[in-house]
C-alpha cells in the first residue's frame, strides 16, 4: 500500500519536473511573472511529494514488506531496525530515489531562499535545476525502479550486505551524496550567470554557502567511506584509490579550488571564467562519481549495485549535460568582463592562482589514473589496474607544494607585498620549517618527503599561530583588550577568515596522519595456537582462546587477546569473523585499539588446523589524527558558513 | 577564453564521453585469467555419484572441460540444457571428456539438482569447501576450463556455455592442437 502511493507520488513529482522546467523558460519568453512563480510552486511540490514517496519506501522497509522487491533484496526479518530504516540506500534504485529527494529538497531550498535577492537567474535556475531533477526521475521509475513488486512475496527477504551492515557505512553515503547533489545548486547558478552573461557576482553570492556545506558534506562522506574501510573491510588502511574513491575524490579537489578562487573574483574581480570553469566540472565531475558508481562501466569493490543496461541512459544524460555546460561556457565566456590583470606574483591572488593549478592538476591526475584502466581494457583486452604506487608518486609533491603555498596564502597581502615584508612575517617560519625537516631523520623519520612534510606542517602552524598572535595584539593595542577577549573578538567577528584558517589546522593534523600511517605502519602475518604470544612495537599480545559469538542476525568466531605494554592497563581485544545468516561469505571484525599514539589493529583470519588461527596485526602511528584532523576541518567549515556575504554590489 | 583552450575543453570532453561509451560495451566477465597457459592445478576429490575418487591427471591425454557448478547457482540451471547437449555429442570421441566439480555444496543438494534437471553422465567431484575452485581461481560460477592433454590449461569461460560454444571455441584449440 505504502509503496504505490510512493510510486504515484515520484509519478506527479515527474510531471512537475517537467512544469518545473518548462514554466520558467515561458516565463521568460513572454516576459509572464505568473509562470515563473509556477515553476516556484512546483519546486516546492515536487519536494514534498518525493519527501512522501522517500518515507513510503522507507515505511516499506520498517513493515517487512517483502513484497516489493527492492524490500525483499536488501533487508530479513533480522535485520536490526536501524539499518531496516537506512536500508533505503544499500542498494541501486533506493539510492537513486534518495539522490532525487535530496535534490529536490536542495531546488525547494533555493527557491525559497534565493527568490527575491536573484530575480533575473532565478528563472534559469529552476529550469535547469527542473532538468536535473527530470533526468533522475526518469531513471527512477523507468529504468530502476524501487516500486516495483514481487508476487508471490517471499517469506523473508535476502538482507542486507553484511559489509554494508556498519554505521560508517550508514552515513557515508548520505553526507557523500549531499556533497555531490549540493554542487547542482551553484552549478545551477553558474549556468544562468553564463546564459544571461552576468559573469559579476550576483551567482557567487548566491552560493557561497552552497558550495561551503557542498565541499563540507562531500569532506565527511569521504571520511566516512575511509573510516568505513578502515574498520570494517579488515585490511589495515583506509584509502586504496579505488576507482569509486577517486570519483568523490575529484569534485572534492575542484571544489576546493573553487572555494579558494572565488576569493579573488570577490576581491579584485579576477578569474570570472575560471571560477565558472571550476564549478560546472566540479558539479560534472560529482555526476561522474555517480555515473561511475552507477553504471558498472568500472568494476571495482563498490560494485555492490550495479546495471550495466542502465548505464547507457545515465551515460546519455551525462553527455547531455556535459555538452551543454562546457559549450555554453566556451560559447559565452568572451562575453563575461574580465578585469584587472595580475599586478604581482608577490600577492594573494597570485599564490591562490597556483594553488588551484595544483589543485586542477591533482584532479587530472586522478581523473587519468582512474580512466586509464578502462581505456586499456577498451582499446585493447588487457587488464591493467593504477595503484597506491602511481598516485603516492604525482600526489605526493602536490600535497607537498599546496602545503607550502597553505602557509604563504592566507597571511599574503592582496595585490602587491614586499620582499621585506614577506622576509619580516615568514623568516621565523621558516626557520623553524627548515630546522624540523633537517632534525626529522634524527627522530625517526628518515623518509625524504616525510620530512618536508613535516617540516611544512611546522612552517604552516606557526604561519597560521603566528598570524593570529599578531593580529590579537594589534586589536589587544587598539581597544586595550585582554589577550583571550581580543582573540575571541578576531576570531568571532572574522569567520570566514577564521573558519579558513582551522580548515588549514585540520589539515595539517591530517598531514600529520597521513605521515604516520604511510610511512610506519608494521604488519605481521602469523599462526596463533592458544596460549602463544608475539610482540608488535611496544605491545606484546597473547591467544587467550577462540570462542564462539552469536547476535541476532550473525555467529562469529571470537579470539580473545590479551594486549600488554609496559607501564599500561593490560587490554583484552577481540577480533571476530562474521557470518551473517543470509550470506555464506564471512566478515572480518577487526578488533582495534586508538590511542592519540598509535592503532593496534587485529585481524582473525581462517583457522589452519585445529586449534591454530592465522592473525593479521597492526601497528599504525597516529591514524586517530586523521579523524581528528578531518572534524576541525568540517567545524572549520561550518563557522566559516556562519558569516554572510561581504561584499556589495 | 582562448580558442586552443575551447578546443582542448571540448576535445577532452567529448573523448571522455567517447571513451565511456566504448566502455560500456565491455563485457566485465572477460578478464583474462591468469591461469590460462600455466598447469592446471592436480585434485583428488570423492565422486558426487558412485563413490570412488576423481584424479584430474587421470584423464592425461585427453582434453579435459573441467565445469565449476554448485546447486545453488541460477545460471548453472541456464547452462544445463547444453551440458546434456554436449555431453551427449562427445560421448564417442576419444580426445575430450568432461567433468563437473560441484563446489560450496552439499551431495545431497547437487544429486538433487542433477536429479531434477538431468544427468549428463559425465562424473563430478565434490569440492564442499571450495579448495579446488579457490586453486582454480573461481570467483563465479559456472566457470570451465579447458586442460590440453598435456594437462595445461588453455581457455577459461566466464559465466554458462552457450550453444555452439564447442565448435566455436574448443575445437579450433583441439584441432589446432592436433595438427603437425
Amino acid at each position: 500500500m505504502w509503496i504505490e502511493i510512493a510510486h504515484f507520488a515520484t509519478l506527479i513529482a515527474l510531471l512537475l519536473a517537467i512544469v518545473l522546467l518548462a514554466a520558467p523558460l515561458i516565463g521568460i519568453h513572454w516576459q509572464r511573472l505568473v509562470w515563473i512563480r509556477i515553476g516556484r510552486q512546483s519546486a516546492f511540490a515536487i519536494c514534498g511529494l518525493l519527501t512522501l514517496a522517500s518515507a513510503g519506501l522507507i515505511i516499506s522497509f520498517l513493515q517487512h514488506d517483502f513484497s516489493v522487491r527492492y524490500v525483499a533484496e536488501h533487508a530479513s526479518l533480522k535485520l536490526p531496525v536501524f539499518y531496516l530504516a537506512t536500508a533505503m540506500w544499500g542498494g541501486h534504485e533506493g539510492s537513486l530515489l534518495f539522490w532525487a529527494w535530496l535534490l529536490s529538497l536542495f531546488v525547494a531550498i533555493a527557491a525559497w531562499k534565493h527568490w527575491n535577492t536573484h530575480p533575473v537567474s532565478m528563472p534559469w535556475v529552476l529550469a535547469i535545476l527542473g532538468g536535473l531533477l527530470l533526468g533522475f526521475l526518469l531513471l527512477v521509475l523507468f529504468l530502476s525502479s524501487p516500486f516495483e513488486r514481487l508476487i508471490p512475496p517471499p517469506p523473508d527477504g535476502r538482507d542486507l550486505n553484511p559489509l554494508l551492515q556498519d554505521p560508517g557505512m550508514v552515513f557515508h553515503p548520505p553526507f557523500l551524496y549531499m556533497g555531490y547533489v549540493g554542487f547542482a545548486i551553484p552549478y545551477a547558478f553558474a549556468m544562468a550567470a553564463l546564459i544571461t552573461a552576468q559573469g559579476d557576482s550576483e551567482w557567487i553570492l548566491a552560493t557561497r554557502r552552497w558550495t561551503l556545506f557542498s565541499w563540507a558534506m562531500l569532506t565527511i562522506g569521504i571520511v566516512f567511506g575511509a573510516y568505513w574501510a578502515y574498520y570494517e573491510l579488515g585490511w589495515g588502511g583506509y584509502w586504496a584509490w579505488d576507482p569509486v574513491e577517486n570519483a568523490s575524490f575529484m569534485p572534492w579537489l575542484t571544489g576546493l579550488a573553487f572555494l579558494h578562487s572565488v576569493m579573488v573574483q570577490e576581491r579584485r574581480q579576477m578569474f570570472k571564467t575560471w571560477n565558472l570553469f571550476l564549478i560546472i566540472t566540479t558539479f560534472a565531475l560529482s555526476l561522474l562519481g555517480t555515473f561511475l558508481v552507477r553504471s558498472g562501466v568500472l568494476s571495482s569493490v563498490h560494485a555492490f549495485a550495479t546495471d550495466p543496461g542502465r548505464g547507457v541512459y545515465i551515460l546519455v544524460f551525462m553527455a547531455i549535460l556535459l555538452l551543454f555546460s562546457f559549450g555554453l561556457l566556451t560559447h559565452k565566456a568572451d562575453l563575461l568582463k574580465e578585469s584587472p590583470q595580475m599586478d604581482s606574483a608577490l600577492s594573494r591572488e597570485f599564490s591562490f592562482l597556483v594553488n588551484n593549478l595544483f589543485l586542477v592538476a591533482g584532479a587530472c591526475t586522478v581523473l587519468l589514473g582512474t580512466l586509464y584502466p578502462l581505456a586499456v581494457e577498451t582499446l585493447s583486452s588487457a587488464k591493467v589496474t593504477v595503484g597506491a604506487p602511481y598516485y603516492n608518486k604525482v600526489f605526493i609533491p602536490i600535497m607537498l607544494g599546496m602545503l607550502a603555498l597553505m602557509g604563504l596564502g592566507p597571511i599574503i597581502p592582496w595585490q602587491r607585498s614586499s620582499v621585506t615584508r614577506l622576509r619580516q612575517e615568514f623568516l621565523p617560519a621558516l626557520l623553524i620549517g627548515i630546522v624540523v625537516t633537517i632534525l626529522a631523520p634524527w627522530f625517526g623519520i628518515t623518509h625524504g618527503s616525510g620530512a618536508v612534510a613535516t617540516g611544512l606542517i611546522f612552517f604552516v602552524g606557526v604561519t597560521h599561530f603566528g598570524d593570529l598572535i599578531r593580529q590579537a595584539r594589534i586589536r589587544m593595542g587598539r581597544e586595550s583588550l585582554s589577550a583571550s577577549r581580543a582573540t575571541w573578538l578576531l576570531v568571532t567577528r572574522n569567520k570566514r577568515r577564521y573558519g579558513g584558517l582551522m580548515v588549514h589546522v585540520g589539515t595539517l593534523i591530517m598531514v600529520a596522519g597521513f605521515v604516520g600511517s604511510g610511512l610506519f605502519q608494521e604488519e605481521r602475518d602469523l599462526f596463533m595456537a592458544k596460549g602463544d604470544s608475539m610482540t608488535i612495537g611496544s605491545w606484546s599480545l597473547t591467544l587467550e582462546s577462540v570462542d564462539k559469538a552469536a547476535k541476532r542476525n550473525w555467529t562469529a568466531d571470537e579470539a580473545v587477546i590479551r594486549a600488554e605494554r609496559p607501564g599500561a592497563e593490560p587490554l583484552i581485544l577481540r577480533p571476530q569473523k562474521r557470518v551473517y545468516n543470509e550470506h555464506s561469505q564471512p566478515t572480518t571484525e577487526a578488533a582495534i585499539h586508538s590511542s592519540w599514539r598509535e592503532d593496534l589493529y587485529v585481524v582473525l583470519g581462517d583457522g589452519v588446523k585445529e586449534g591454530v588461527w592465522a592473525f593479521r596485526i597492526y601497528r599504525t602511528p597516529l591514524v586517530s589524527w586523521i579523524w581528528v584532523g578531518s572534524t576541525i576541518m568540517v567545524l572549520g567549515v561550518f563557522w566559516a558558513m556562519m558569516q554572510g556575504r561581504r561584499i556589495k554590489s | 577564453m582562448n580558442n586552443i583552450w575551447k578546443l582542448v575543453l571540448l576535445g577532452a570532453v567529448m573523448a571522455i564521453l567517447l571513451l565511456f561509451a566504448l566502455g560500456l560495451q565491455n563485457d566485465p566477465r572477460n578478464i583474462p585469467s591468469p591461469l590460462v597457459n600455466r598447469p592446471a592445478s592436480d585434485f583428488t576429490a570423492p565422486a558426487l555419484q558412485g563413490g570412488g575418487m576423481i584424479k584430474l591427471s587421470d584423464y592425461r591425454g585427453k582434453w579435459v572441460l573441467v565445469n565449476f557448478w554448485g546447486s545453488w547457482c541460477i545460471s548453472c540451471v541456464a547452462e544445463h540444457p547444453y551440458l546434456m547437449e554436449l555431453a551427449a555429442k562427445t560421448r564417442n570421441r576419444t580426445d575430450f571428456v568432461m567433468l563437473g566439480v560441484d563446489f560450496r555444496d552439499t551431495p545431497e543438494a547437487a544429486r538433487a539438482f542433477l536429479a531434477r534437471h538431468g544427468n549428463p553422465g559425465y562424473p563430478h567431484a565434490q569440492d564442499p569447501e571450495q579448495k579446488i575452485a579457490i586453486d582454480w581461481g573461481v570467483y563465479g560460477a559456472p566457470e570451465s576450463y579447458l586442460v590440453d592433454p598435456g594437462g595445461t590449461i588453455r581457455m577459461k569461460h566466464t559465466g554458462p556455455l552457450f550453444p555452439g560454444w564447442f565448435e566455436q571455441r574448443a575445437l579450433p584449440l583441439i584441432q589446432g592442437a592436433t595438427k603437425p
